[in-house]
């Protein structure tokens, strides 16, 4: 991380009124604090701060994509995303008991749900270790690209 | 009726189908990659789909995901746009597949007009001129050499496969023709894996003359005049005008006779929803198909605004089977529109692009001015799609009050933040031999006073 990387970070926290920002990386963690209000809360990981986001000027912006700061540094938790478009199911049928429920323990492999599309029946892997903390889902629901179904605690 | 119906596409064209949509009671659903979360087609559908990442390959071309979305969501129909799936004909029949509507062509129309040299055939069953050429790739040197002289010089040497102005060569002499010959064939080869070429006649100082047509289910098929676009760098539109200039000014019965063409084109290929026909036309009239665009164009508002008819609003209507409103006698046209594409490019640096954050946006308005287009003030432009981000369309009783009123409208508009053409269609407004009507496709490389790139000749 280089002082023009810390710099941008800094305006992004003023512009967006943000006064404590962390990110852990792997060899390096960064911990700014303004001021301002030492009171005010941690940011949580639904509202992690894109490193290079879309409201960065252009000569600023790297990626294409935002990039997300891993929530892991923040509050602990990991979404598991929706990698397509279709149907989200919490069993591989009607009459089956949930792949996964609030505290089991799922690793890379896991098969955690079904996502239904043109009638294909997809096994959804969680692709992290840990133990679920939520679904956030309800059986039966469509989901979009990239929304968050389970919410797990990394091991 | 249609309840529901999936835009798939985004940006300006986007918003418009889904004005159109509103305007006849029908839902909309917008899918977007994650980059165009805040984009505005996003917000003015009733819902949106996330489908991928940036990326068009993983998300607007994704057939699946643009299925599975409108599975999801239950529409009726999927409107494409233009460009991204709208003349792929196998989106076209899953879409049919899977019970769900395709407003543009059948697949059955667009396989008869599947690539170049299948619509020239067409073209010349129809009866209609095509620039002389090779009948099909030419194979060797040889049958170049007696291509060029059967047909005369000056040539040009294009990829079958090609597509924006690569893999194109022009001759002036049998010496040139035989470099060019092999160069095209290697550039096509590394650009589009095909080195098939073939040889048509190049028509000097051409002209870009293109017909709209539309055709309901039932085979009736109008056209709704022409669009001249020869306004162009390096083989993209910048300006387009209704009607044409040049057949106002030296070829008025041009009008009938090229519209009746595209009408009997569209007929022998039984086709069905908006479309447009190319013509290339020279200095002394002559005119030669050169090929259909399947879908509706960027520049469909110049048409709106001289015609009165609703394009998007009528593709909807065919697509829900409704009969055409219109006979080719009910179709008018009144006053003269000019439409100035707004591009986020620097055209002090070359024309390069550029995307970023849009701070300030006010557009022009009054009497006879329409903006197009999905941007506003905080909107980020992103860098993976194409750079225009809007459409200026001006109408004007005849041509010199639309072009002053374009000046008017194009000094009122304000983006800051990024770099936008807005400066370069002035220059062009403010140009005599634009001024009058006088210009070809060579203008732009002119007023630029650079190098003509797009045709590269061989020094012997």
């Amino acid at each position: 991380m280089d002082i023009k990387d810390i710099k941008a970070i800094i305006d992004l926290m003023k512009k967006n009124s943000i006064t404590e920002f962390e990110l852990e990386e792997k060899d390096s963690k960064l911990r700014l604090k303004r001021g301002l209000n030492s009171g005010s809360p941690a940011i949580q990981s639904d509202d992690a701060i894109p490193l290079t986001s879309t409201t960065l000027p252009a000569a600023v912006a790297v990626a294409t994509v935002p990039v997300a700061i891993p929530p892991a540094a923040v509050t602990g938790e990991i979404d598991i995303k929706s990698p397509m478009i279709g149907t989200f199911y919490r069993s591989p049928s009607p009459e089956s008991a949930s792949y996964c429920d609030v505290g089991t323990e799922v690793n890379a492999e896991t098969v955690v749900c079904i996502i239904e599309a043109m009638k294909v029946m997809n096994e959804i892997k969680s692709e992290v270790k840990g133990v679920v903390t939520q679904v956030l889902i309800e059986n039966g629901k469509p989901v979009e690209f990239g929304q968050p179904l389970f919410k797990v605690r990394p091991t | 009726m249609f309840e529901k119906v999936l835009v798939a596409n985004r940006g300006e064209i986007a918003v418009r189908i889904i004005r159109a949509c509103k305007e006849l009671n029908i839902r909309t659903v917008a899918v977007y990659s994650e980059i165009d979360a805040n984009s505005m087609h996003v917000q003015m559908a009733d819902e949106a789909i996330c489908i991928g990442k940036a990326a068009s390959s993983e998300s607007y071309l994704r057939i699946d995901r643009i299925i599975s979305a409108a599975e999801i969501a239950d529409v009726d129909a999927i409107h494409p746009g233009y460009g991204f799936l709208s003349e792929n004909a196998h989106f076209a029949e899953v879409c049919e597949s899977c019970n769900i509507r395709f407003i543009g062509p059948s697949p059955r129309a667009m396989n008869a007009l599947s690539d170049k040299a299948v619509s020239r055939a067409l073209a010349k069953k129809a009866g209609v001129e095509t620039p002389p050429g090779s009948e099909g790739i030419v194979e060797k040197e040889q049958d170049a050499l007696v291509v060029a002289k059967r047909i005369g010089y000056p040539v040009m040497i294009k990829a079958v496969a090609g597509g924006g102005g690569r893999g194109m060569r022009i001759a002036h002499n049998d010496i040139s023709l035989v470099k060019g010959y092999h160069t095209a064939r290697s550039e096509a080869e590394k650009c589009f894996g095909n080195s098939g070429v073939y040889i048509e006649k190049f028509i000097e100082n051409p002209h870009h003359i293109e017909i709209q047509i539309l055709g309901d289910n039932k085979g009736k098929i109008i056209h709704l005049g022409e669009r001249d676009c020869s306004v162009q760098r390096r083989n993209q539109k910048l300006i387009e005008e209704s009607p044409s200039p040049l057949l106002e000014n030296k070829f008025k019965k041009l009008r009938d006779k090229i519209g009746k063409a595209a009408v009997r084109i569209a007929e022998a290929a039984r086709y069905t929803n908006a479309g447009t026909v190319e013509f290339i036309v020279d200095d002394h009239g002559n005119y030669y198909f050169l090929e259909v665009n399947k879908r509706i164009q960027v520049e469909h508002p110049v048409t709106e605004e001289v015609t009165g008819i609703d394009l998007v609003r009528a593709q909807l209507e065919i697509a829900m089977g409704e009969p055409l409103r219109y006979s080719q006698g009910d179709v008018t046209f009144k006053g003269h529109a000019i439409e100035c594409r707004i591009n986020a490019e620097d055209p002090f640096d070359d024309f390069r692009p550029s995307p970023g954050r849009v701070e300030m946006y006010y557009q022009p308005g009054g009497r006879g001015v329409r903006v197009d287009t999905h941007a506003y003030a905080g909107y980020t432009i992103p860098p993976t799609y194409d750079s225009m981000i809007g459409k200026l369309i001006v109408t004007g009783k005849d041509r010199r009050e639309a072009i002053d009123r374009m000046n008017r409208a194009l000094n009122e508009f304000m983006i800051t933040g990024v770099k936008t053409t807005i400066s370069f269609q002035q220059a062009i407004m403010q140009d005599p031999n634009f001024r009058r009507g006088v210009y070809s496709t060579t203008f732009v490389e002119q007023l630029l006073g650079g190098a003509r790139r797009e045709l590269i000749e061989e020094k012997t």
